[in-house]
């Protein structure tokens, strides 16, 4: 394992900088396989860092600088099953990517491989690092690519308002992060997660405590698009290409929700456990209020993939209720669900794309009837709309309930009711879309003459429909295949382990092994998503009954696409969430 | 010198952020974030600053006189290295919106609502 992890970003990047170099010389034909093969040896390598980590904890001193004394001198990966299994799900989704954007993204000069395999490197050096500081440049690594990546149809106009929104409140994000860990590092005199957790454990929970706290929180909290750190993220993923969102809406925001885990289990695991019950209430309210706005501003959408980023804002919100339950059944309960609804959201992009392609246009307006001869999109899209609803015997419907059950021991039931309504109005949403789209039933706008904003191609060629078979395969084999309740299981105790993972850290102890699974959702939960599922089927035949969308003038006031009131309610977000904080750890 | 440093890192955070929120043109948005990102320098350099301390070159100086910490100089320079990619891209996007709107107003492109 030594060895291989850092290779794990070392060579998407050295791969990136040969094809910068060669890639205008070598035609984009190269470049593609060239990125592929890169991707797929990160994808290799981290399986075989995961099958050597058996469910242990293992830290990766770099440069063979390792602790003395159980003081962190170096700077470290911290191998835990949590980070590598996400880089594992963010680097196979890069393949997917790469092979449904392999041809119809620019290659000539290849800036996309580029970009994506430096994007690559700094998502999974995210997930492995164990040291604060080096988070934070994995974190600016990703972003600064995933700028340039969603606005790389510069020729749009909304692509380039979209990335502008998206690069300056995620770069605040950012420095409300680094603010964070300079607190942290000024009180600790550390940036190994483990060694400043070690001293905050021992020492008073002040002013400073709480303040690093809020601003390490908040800025993970404007990456994963939690409420109202949100709004960027409907203009950026409605603008960037379909490709590229299969990896930014199936990964990226839930490396928000990984940072806040990082930090709250790791960093401040010791203050967060003394009062658990208050942290436990600020992140559910916003989890919840998250999931509710998401999937009310989806359902006013018309614009699909502006409905789909929705979606996408609405679910990690419900991640986050996750998270806030500070427990393995939490964790375990997102680690299945962030896979399998990840994989369900990147088909719905996909799906999109696919739609674009074939009928040049992405308003459910304009297209409505106009898919019906894509049977093969509809029924992906209908399929994975029901996932995103949670239907039984797939892994959302696995994820799903032991949220629920989480939640339940938790916080109480209401959150459950909540949640159910959150989930049961995203798929109503996204059947409404397929009816309507697929089917030429009745919404927003009558049947009529349109003009496609790109031309039109005849057919789906196999490199955009087999991603989108591979991606709904896999968000289904999560909720049946045997052993996936144990993985979520050992990945949650060890990421939640806050004293062991220290120790192991720190070089003080051998990881302990874990063993036993989460436990199989009872019978209530089968008939709870059955309810859901029909919940949100008849709430779509209902949207369909009606013409038009929603008004919401109110809410869609707030999602102005302004910049200025972008930053201005994000300034707000974080003076209440450290307020919130300063209550919570009084 | 340390409580003026912290109040300088402060205030040069706000007083980015309302540039921010303010500003007509992209260009002073850019350099906004530049000013908003200079207040994490001085903090992480505040928090490193040793009254008396010496700079920390170890080669020119005795054994065992103070020093300010490196690590916290070491934390800034990635950080102004960060600061200036982010800022080139930015930059990018500001030529590329004013070649496509014809303006350098962010509120002036609205091409996304609701």
């Amino acid at each position: 394992v030594n060895v291989l992890a850092p290779l794990v970003v070392a060579v998407p990047l050295l791969t990136a900088a040969l094809i910068a170099a060669v890639g205008r010389f070598v035609g984009g034909r190269l470049a593609d396989v060239l990125a592929l093969a890169a991707t797929l040896a990160c994808a290799g390598l981290l399986v075989a860092v995961l099958a050597r980590l058996h469910g242990r904890i293992e830290p990766v001193w770099l440069g063979g600088w390792h602790p003395r004394d159980g003081v962190a001198i170096g700077v470290s990966f911290t191998l835990d099953p949590l980070g590598v299994g996400l880089a594992l799900f963010i680097a196979a989704l890069m393949v997917l990517t790469l092979i449904y954007g392999s041809g119809s993204l620019d290659p000539e000069p290849p800036h996309v491989h580029v970009l994506a395999l430096v994007f690559l490197a700094g998502m999974v050096g995210f997930c492995l690092s164990g040291d604060l500081f080096n988070m934070f440049v994995f974190f600016e690594l990703m972003s600064v690519s995933a700028f340039a990546l969603t606005g790389i149809d510069i020729d749009e106009g909304a692509a380039l308002e979209g990335s502008l929104n998206f690069a300056v409140t995620n770069t605040i994000g950012s420095f409300l992060a680094v603010i964070g860990i300079a607190l942290v590092y000024a009180r600790t005199g550390a940036l190994n997660i483990a060694q400043a957790g070690h001293v905050l454990d021992h020492g008073p929970v002040d002013g400073l405590v709480v303040v690093a706290l809020a601003f390490l929180v908040c800025g993970f909290l404007v990456k994963a698009a939690i409420v109202p750190f949100h709004l960027w993220l409907a203009d950026a993923y409605a603008v960037a290409p379909a490709a590229i969102c299969i990896v930014l809406a199936g990964a990226m925001s839930e490396l928000g929700v990984l940072g806040v885990v990082r930090v709250v289990f790791g960093v401040f695991g010791g203050p967060v456990a003394e009062h658990a019950d208050a942290v436990r209430a600020v992140f559910v309210v916003a989890g919840l209020v998250t999931a509710v706005l998401g999937a009310v501003m989806a359902y006013a959408q018309d614009h699909l993939k502006r409905m789909l980023a929705f979606v996408t804002i609405a679910h990690v919100g419900l991640f986050l209720t996750g998270v806030a339950m500070l427990s393995v059944a939490g964790i375990g309960a997102i680690a299945v669900y962030v896979v399998a609804d990840g994989c369900g959201k990147a088909a719905l992009f996909a799906c999109v794309g696919i739609v674009q392609r074939r009928l040049g246009h992405v308003r459910m307006s304009a297209l409505r009837g106009r898919g019906r001869e894509l049977r093969f999109t509809g029924a992906a899209f209908t399929l994975a709309a029901l996932i995103a609803a949670g239907l039984p015997l797939t892994g959302a419907f696995l994820g799903k309930a032991l949220l629920d059950d989480a939640l339940t021991h938790g916080v109480g039931a209401w959150a459950v009711v909540v949640a159910i309504g959150a989930t049961a109005l995203l798929g109503a949403t996204l059947l409404r879309a397929a009816g309507c789209v697929f089917l030429g039933w009745r919404s927003s706008a009558p049947e009529g003459d349109y003009d496609p904003l790109t031309e039109p191609q005849p057919t789906t060629p196999i490199r955009m429909w087999a991603p989108t078979a591979i991606l709904l395969a896999a968000a289904i084999a999560a909720g049946i295949v045997p052993g996936v309740r144990h993985a979520a299981h050992v990945a949650a105790t060890q990421a939640t382990a806050h004293t062991a993972t220290e120790h192991v850290a720190l070089g003080n102890a051998a990881s302990p092994t874990t063993h036993g699974a989460l436990t199989a959702p009872p019978t209530h939960d089968w008939l709870l998503s059955l309810l859901t599922a029909a919940l949100a089927i008849g709430l779509a035949a209902f949207m369909l009954g009606r013409e038009g969308l929603p008004r919401l003038t109110a809410l869609r006031a707030i999602h102005s696409g302004r910049l200025g009131d972008y930053v201005a309610v994000l300034c707000a977000g974080a003076a209440i969430f450290g307020g919130a904080f300063a209550l919570a750890l009084q | 010198v340390t409580v003026l440093a912290y109040g300088v890192a402060g205030w040069l955070f706000l007083v980015g952020l309302a540039g921010i929120v303010r500003s007509r043109n992209l260009i002073g948005v850019v350099i906004c974030v530049s000013v908003v990102q200079s207040s994490t320098y001085v903090l992480l350099l505040a928090i490193g600053y040793r009254s008396g301390a010496k700079a920390p070159i170890l080669a020119d100086i005795k054994g065992g006189t103070p020093v300010v910490d490196p690590v916290v100089q070491a934390l800034t320079l990635t950080d102004v290295v960060v600061e200036a990619t982010v800022a080139a891209v930015l930059l990018a996007l500001a030529v590329q919106a004013h070649k496509r709107f014809g303006t350098l107003d962010p509120d002036a492109m609205g091409e996304l609502r609701g």
